[in-house]
């Protein structure tokens, strides 16, 4: 039994390697054949004329820019809000807590990591609903809303990632400032973050990544089919999931097929832009910073 | 200089209580919205009854089915395979190419997941119609294969990283005794690795469990109670995303925060596994 | 205040300089409803609807750049609800409202369309015809096979709406008589969406707004009617609806503006062509 299964294996090892290739290969392959012919002037901004679109003057209405912007805006604002807070909490992680209380904040921050994310937006929606009660309804989903449920889903993984960013210092650099005089704070910004940047900008563009391309959380708290560019954080938006999602199902003809192809490859290439960053920057920001 | 310095570690302490009590804020804002049905029909029946809304059934057991359903059978699909594609990656892949589909598995995790359910539509959906399952190809098989897809690289990274935890000298150990890469594999990395590949598991089972575009897209969303993998069944997640929009105050959406909090007290009880079975790695692997 | 007044004046002029000169479609005045208004106008609810609400919602946006509306989709039972707990501004439903809802949110309802729901299939399938009394037993389970109703070998694959559906709640009244919606049926979530699935699956048997018909499904007729603009019109095609766009309490503004230009002949244009029945 045991021998059949070591001659077997290596085969089977291959078989899977191979099958995942194909698989990823397959994908891609699919989503370029459908979204390539739609790749035009005409894709991001339809029939408006691309200044008059980037600078706000018009309205774009067969396009995929209202998703694109709506996306950029959300991924942003969520990010600006979450990166303060999951740093502070990382920093408190790595350098204050202990005993129990880091064993019970880290099992929170891990079952926080583990809801589910229309959960998360399902609270959104929820907080909505009481907002909008208590304000006399102007206050409902929207960007601001999602981009704070988004905030809230990519908070653990910056806790986590700054927190194994910080322990991982070398005990020898972590110590030196120390002994020279320099207080806990100074040791933090002055030795500890600074020499764990490359890790830190990675676990941010990876949260970038992750609010970029969630679904089920801004499908409850603010998405719309149709918004046009969003003028406030107070507005429904256009966002570029929703709209592969939407297209998937509800095209309604070649045409809009095609742009649903689009809006993947499009969608496609914006994460894998951020993967590759957080890689180079896990990689090579260290070194960029030293010889500048 | 004192004064800023105890504002910041303040500051810090805040954040991370902050953020741990929003945790604990959203199962009690759950338990509140949700509040009316277990005071209704309580609980038990909540979970064991069928959705009719026309005859005024709201239970969630048919979604319960069809969620642990679609994710236990995608783990089990994706379990050897991304084992194997571990092991290729580890010991039996050549050297080049190893590193290659170590970064193709990394890469996947940055494919947006309604990506994935785009393509398995258009491409997944038509073949599991005419060829496999019959009926419509929406069904548990199809949305689970295309989990199987979406968790295999979540796995194969966990997989990967206790695999290669394992001290070298054991492995050279093998090795001096002439014994081939699957032996090496079989009779020493797996017995000291299992914790590792368990806690990769459930991961992948959390994932599974967890997500929402997949099985909306591709199981079809029957609310029966599912009695064979090639039918249509609706996961909790999927339930919520379709039900979210209705009424306030309808038994209807209610019951979506029911769902809420299953999903949650699932997670919950996960992660305390994962914990558990953290403990039980023999030296720290 | 003078200032701008004086300026919107110039800034329709203007406009309307422009449009004369380019030439416009006919009704282009039917704009001028907007003239001066300004602010969001947030439409949810009925999925019937959204092909005529994006066109609207277009043609106004271009001309006012300062009103700004959002459309999402949901089912008429969102809308009417959205638009009850004031979330939207208009509420879109493809079925009236209950008497009870009218009283508990004081809904106002505006009829400007008026459509059917129809059975389609692939056009691929044979059969285009069902009587009620089959239309009934397959919802219900009780026929399951192509083959019984003249069709090839394979079984039904049944798509329904979500409880949410105006469109749901219409077939299931006028066409299937209230009988039973077997629970393994497909769920899809609007009539973009329902239309979508038919169209790519051979063996699929749905409803959809007969406005939503296209070449790429194809209507059954029932009981020897085929539903189309002019049965329904002329009342021989039975499952027929109005559709409504409801606002809590009498609109004003831009909101008013909204449902103004939807009963224009611009917006009952935009109706017609989007394959709706207008009311005027």
């Amino acid at each position: 039994m045991g021998r059949l299964l070591a001659r077997l294996l290596p085969g089977f090892s291959w078989c899977c390697a191979l099958a995942l290739t194909a698989a990823v290969a397959t994908l891609v392959w699919f989503l370029l054949r459908g979204g390539l012919p739609a790749f035009n002037a005409d894709l991001l901004f339809g029939g408006t004329r691309a200044i008059d679109a980037l600078l706000l003057r018009r309205q774009v209405f067969d396009g995929l820019f209202p998703a694109l912007f709506g996306t950029v805006a959300m991924v942003l604002l969520a990010v600006s809000l979450a990166v303060p807070v999951g740093v502070a909490a990382g920093i408190y992680m790595a350098e204050y807590a202990g005993g129990w209380s880091k064993h019970l904040l880290s099992l929170v921050f891990d079952v926080l990591a583990g809801i589910p994310s229309i959960v998360i937006g399902l609270s959104g929606f929820a907080l909505a609903i009481v907002l909008h009660r208590s304000f006399d309804g102007r206050l409902g989903p929207c960007l601001l809303l999602s981009a704070l449920a988004l905030a809230f889903l990519v908070l653990p993984y910056l806790v986590r990632s700054t927190q194994t960013a910080l322990e991982g210092v070398d005990p020898l650099l972590r110590h030196t400032a120390l002994t020279l005089g320099a207080s806990k704070l100074q040791n933090i910004f002055l030795v500890l973050l600074p020499n764990r940047l490359a890790d830190l900008t990675g676990g941010i563009i990876l949260a970038v990544g992750r609010c970029a391309e969630d679904t089920a959380v801004i499908m409850l708290t603010g998405v719309v089919a149709s918004a046009g560019v969003p003028d406030s954080m107070l507005r429904q938006y256009e966002a570029l999931p929703f709209y592969v999602y939407y297209m998937s199902s509800q095209y309604t003809g070649p045409e809009e097929l095609q742009k649903g192809y689009a809006a993947a490859i499009l969608l496609m290439i914006i994460c894998s832009l951020l993967f590759v960053l957080a890689f180079m920057a896990q990689r090579r920001l260290k070194s960029w910073l030293l010889y500048r | 200089m004192p004064i800023l310095s105890r504002t910041l570690e303040r500051l810090f302490f805040l954040a991370a209580i902050g953020s741990a009590l929003l945790t604990a804020a959203i199962f009690l804002l759950l338990c509140q919205l949700g509040k009316p049905l277990f005071q209704h029909g309580g609980l038990g029946t909540l979970l064991c009854s069928p959705w009719n809304p026309g005859h005024g059934q709201y239970g969630i057991y048919p979604m319960i089915v069809g969620s642990l359903s679609i994710a236990f059978l995608s783990v089990l699909i994706s379990f050897p395979f991304s084992l194997g594609c571990a092991f290729f990656i580890t010991h039996f892949g050549p050297l080049a190419l190893r590193r290659k589909l170590l970064n193709l598995v990394r890469f996947m995790t940055s494919i947006p997941t309604v990506v994935y359910g785009f393509v398995a539509l258009f491409l997944l959906v038509p073949f599991m119609r005419e060829y496999l399952t019959g009926g419509s190809g929406l069904n548990i098989l199809t949305a689970s294969l295309m989990l199987a897809v979406l968790i295999a690289p979540t796995m194969i990274i966990f997989f990967v990283d206790s695999l290669q935890r394992v001290p070298l000298s054991y492995r050279q150990a093998v090795d001096a005794l002439g014994g081939s890469p699957a032996q090496q594999l079989l009779y020493v990395v797996l017995p000291m690795a299992w914790p590792g590949i368990l806690n990769g598991l459930l991961l992948g089972l959390g994932r599974a469990m967890g997500d929402t575009l997949i099985s909306l897209m591709l199981a079809g969303n029957a609310v029966a109670v599912p009695t064979a993998m090639t039918q249509a069944a609706r996961t909790l997640t999927a339930h919520i995303a379709l039900v979210m929009a209705a009424d306030f105050a309808s038994m209807e959406f209610q019951s979506i925060f029911a769902c809420g909090i299953f999903l949650y007290l699932f997670t919950a009880l996960l992660i305390v596994a994962l914990r558990l079975v953290g403990r039980l790695s023999p030296r720290g692997l | 205040m003078f200032a701008t007044l004086k300026k919107n004046i110039f800034l329709s002029l203007a406009c309307l300089l422009c449009f004369s000169l380019a030439a416009l479609p006919a009704y282009a005045n039917d704009l001028d409803l907007f003239k001066g208004q300004q602010g969001v106008i947030k439409i949810s609810g009925g999925t019937a609807h959204i092909p005529v609400m994006k066109e609207a919602a277009k043609q106004v946006m271009s001309a006012y750049p300062d009103i700004r509306i959002t459309i999402a989709g949901g089912g008429s039972g969102v809308g009417i609800k959205q638009v009850g707990e004031k979330m939207v501004q208009i509420g879109n439903a493809g079925r009236k409202a209950t008497d009870q809802e009218i009283e508990q949110y004081g809904l106002v309802l505006f009829k400007w369309a008026i459509d059917g729901v129809g059975a389609v299939v692939n056009p691929e399938n044979p059969v285009h015809a069902l009587t009620s009394t089959q239309l009934q037993d397959i919802y219900a389970g009780k026929i399951t096979n192509w083959k019984e109703l003249g069709g090839i070998d394979r079984a039904i694959n049944l798509y329904t709406r979500d409880e949410a559906s105006g469109t749901r709640e219409v077939f299931w009244k006028k066409a299937l008589n209230k009988g039973d919606i077997i629970a393994s049926a497909n769920v899809v979530v609007s009539n973009g969406a329902m239309k979508t699935a038919v169209a790519n699956d051979p063996y699929a048997l749905g409803y959809v707004s007969v406005g939503h018909i296209d070449a790429s499904v194809q209507p059954v007729s029932l009981d020897g009617v085929v539903p189309s603009n002019e049965t329904v019109k002329d009342g021989s095609y039975p499952v027929a609806r109005g559709l409504y766009s409801i606002t809590s309490g009498e609109p004003q503004g831009a909101v008013k503006a909204f449902i103004d230009f939807l009963f224009s002949p611009s917006g009952q244009q935009i109706a017609a062509a989007k394959g709706f029945i207008p009311v005027r």
